[in-house]
């Protein structure tokens, strides 16, 4: 069984089991009709805006009817959440933040990151429950379509008072072909106009680190790349005024080609680029652009 | 309205220092200077502004080694009250982690449990809905911000897409995110109190069953060209040139 509360995970993680797998799909997410698309099984929409309590009961039923050999759940803040919830329920183990996996003789072996994304960490489990990260595959359409039932919620200790969309609605950075991505180099919001010309030019997505998008919110929260953020794997990831800490990189180790402008001849941004200029972004800028539009 | 607050707290590697060995990618841990966790001081500031705002107690509980008693210096420092290190930790091991925290929470009384949504080194994501369940109280996860009432706390919690408002009765567990506050950096006066501080440590008897094999944990390989123009003038035509292959 799959679980998501963000659509697009799901359908990520049924794409990634299809021909593998037969699967149900639990969602919480806005459109269970685009899920039944890539998923052939029970779609099961839980109603309402649900927290991880009510989740975790709801997917328990399910569990105990159909004894599914495993259940996925997208990684994400509720997704976490409702794993614990459902491994304490169930006695069963959590491989968590997956980015693959292979099963061997009734075991399961998991890939994640660990120290924070600076080594890559492969264990044999029996785990049960997997909480999957982003971008695990491209979305496959299944060839048959699931079959939607919507679930009531069950009622619940805790009261939800208001709910506030935060999504900018227009960006889909994990599709885009070239990202061109700002650190705190940028130095303050007035000068990222600085840069949209180079935006422009490459036809691409601006993104940020995570200074820029959460703590001084000069990007929507959906831009943001890196380990809590966005994994993206563009063509062309251009990172200007990015120090390049590992948990920015564990967010675009899977970009094509990366090209990095830094003024820190030693920012370890230079070590994950493969190419790199060393100097003020702000006069580096106009002359790519210049060259990129000529044509050198 | 007195709040008695737990908060739990973890030490970790400094994984900022952490470096690879070049040849084989094996992560050198051994002799790396320790610190308090990084959500762990998200966790620890808001609950000593709570105590701030309304009185009552903060319990600082740690499930570490004898090492840790570092880390409860500083909380000490930034105003936790008392605090008790359990040793006996070994791994990862959320399961065994929840059940050693849990067992203690459920002899100290409290109004709020409180801790990292995450920690920065394993980035798991479990202890909160397992201990939650253990103890068998309400959850209110990935909180950005905690307003406490008589009896009740709400929280805004932050989702992927959305912030969501909501409100349980107490006693709860709440975790709390990293853009929640800036932990406070302590005075000189607080930190030199908080070493006349008594550090209480208790070994625990519950062994873990998990049983993981760990198959390899090493540093993922860059293969990055790695071509760093220190002239400009010669770095812009390249990139250029790299671009406009990309993007044809
Ligand atoms: C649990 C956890 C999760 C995290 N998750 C993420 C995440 O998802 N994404 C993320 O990005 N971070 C994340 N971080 C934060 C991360 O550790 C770094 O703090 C962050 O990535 C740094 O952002 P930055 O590169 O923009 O800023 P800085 O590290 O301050 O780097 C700024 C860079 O700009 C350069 N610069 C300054 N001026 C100029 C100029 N005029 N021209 C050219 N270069 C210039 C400087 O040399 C410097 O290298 C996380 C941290 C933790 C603890």
């Amino acid at each position: 069984m799959v679980f998501s509360d963000v659509d697009d995970l799901g359908i990520q993680i049924n794409s990634f089991l299809s021909g593998t797998m037969e699967t149900d799909s639990v969602t919480s997410g806005k459109d269970p009709y685009r899920v039944a698309k890539y998923c052939a099984g029970n779609i099961y929409a839980l109603k309402g805006r649900q927290f991880p309590e009510s989740i975790a009961a709801s997917i328990l039923e399910l569990q105990k009817k159909n004894d599914y050999d495993y259940i996925f759940i997208g990684s994400t803040a509720i997704g976490r959440d409702v794993a614990a919830l459902l491994s304490e329920d169930l006695g069963f183990e959590v491989a968590s933040e997956i980015t693959g996996f292979r099963t061997e003789g009734g075991r399961i072996i998991t890939r994640r990151f660990f120290y924070g994304g600076k080594t890559v960490l492969e264990e044999s489990s029996t785990a049960k429950i997997l909480t999957v990260m982003p971008g695990i595959s491209e979305p496959k359409s299944s060839a048959k379509e699931g079959t939607v039932t919507e679930i009531e919620s069950p009622a619940s200790r805790i009261t939800l008072i208001g709910a506030e969309d935060k999504t900018s609605g227009a960006v889909d950075l994990e599709k885009a072909g070239i990202i061109v991505s700002i650190g705190r180099g940028i130095g303050k919001q007035e000068n990222i106009e600085k840069v949209n010309p180079l935006v422009e030019a490459v036809r691409g997505e601006l993104a940020g680190s995570r200074p820029i998008c959460l703590d001084y919110h000069w990007l929507s929260e959906d831009r943001q790349v890196g380990l809590s953020g966005k994994k993206v794997r563009p063509r062309v990831y251009i990172a200007l005024g990015i120090s390049g800490q590992i948990q920015h990189i564990a967010g675009m180790r899977g970009s094509k080609t990366v090209v990095a402008i830094n003024k820190d001849k030693a920012a370890p941004i230079f070590e994950e680029a493969d190419y790199g200029i060393v100097g003020d972004l702000f006069q580096i800028v106009p002359k790519l652009v210049e060259a990129i539009k000529s044509g050198q | 309205m007195p709040v008695n607050i737990i908060v739990l707290f973890k030490q970790i590697i400094d994984i900022d220092l952490l470096k690879a060995d070049p040849s084989t990618g094996s992560p050198l841990v051994q002799n790396l200077p320790l610190r308090l966790e990084t959500l762990s001081k998200n966790a620890i500031e808001e609950a000593v502004r709570i105590k701030e705002k309304k009185g009552g107690k903060v319990y600082g509980l740690c499930f570490g080694t004898e090492k840790a008693s570092s880390a409860l210096k500083e909380a000490y420092a930034m105003g936790v009250d008392e605090g008790l290190i359990i040793t006996g930790y070994e791994r990862n091991d959320p399961t065994r982690t929840a059940k050693v925290l849990a067992e203690k929470i459920k002899t100290i009384p409290h109004d709020i449990v409180m801790m990292g949504n995450q920690s920065a080194e394993s980035y798991t994501g479990l202890l909160a809905g397992k201990i939650a369940k253990i103890l068998g109280e309400p959850l209110l996860s990935n909180a950005i911000k905690v307003d406490v009432e008589e009896g009740k706390a709400r929280v805004v919690m932050a989702t992927e897409s959305e912030n969501l408002t909501a409100e349980a009765a107490t006693p709860l567990v709440i975790s709390v995110t990293q853009e929640i506050n800036e932990p406070r950096l302590p005075p000189v006066m607080q930190i030199l109190q908080a070493g006349k501080k008594p550090i209480n440590m208790e070994a625990t008897s519950i062994s873990g069953s998990s049983e993981v094999q760990v198959i390899s944990n090493l540093a993922p390989k860059s293969e990055r060209k790695k071509l760093v123009f220190e002239d400009p003038e010669k770095g812009i035509p390249e990139v250029s040139k790299a671009i406009r292959e990309a993007i044809k």
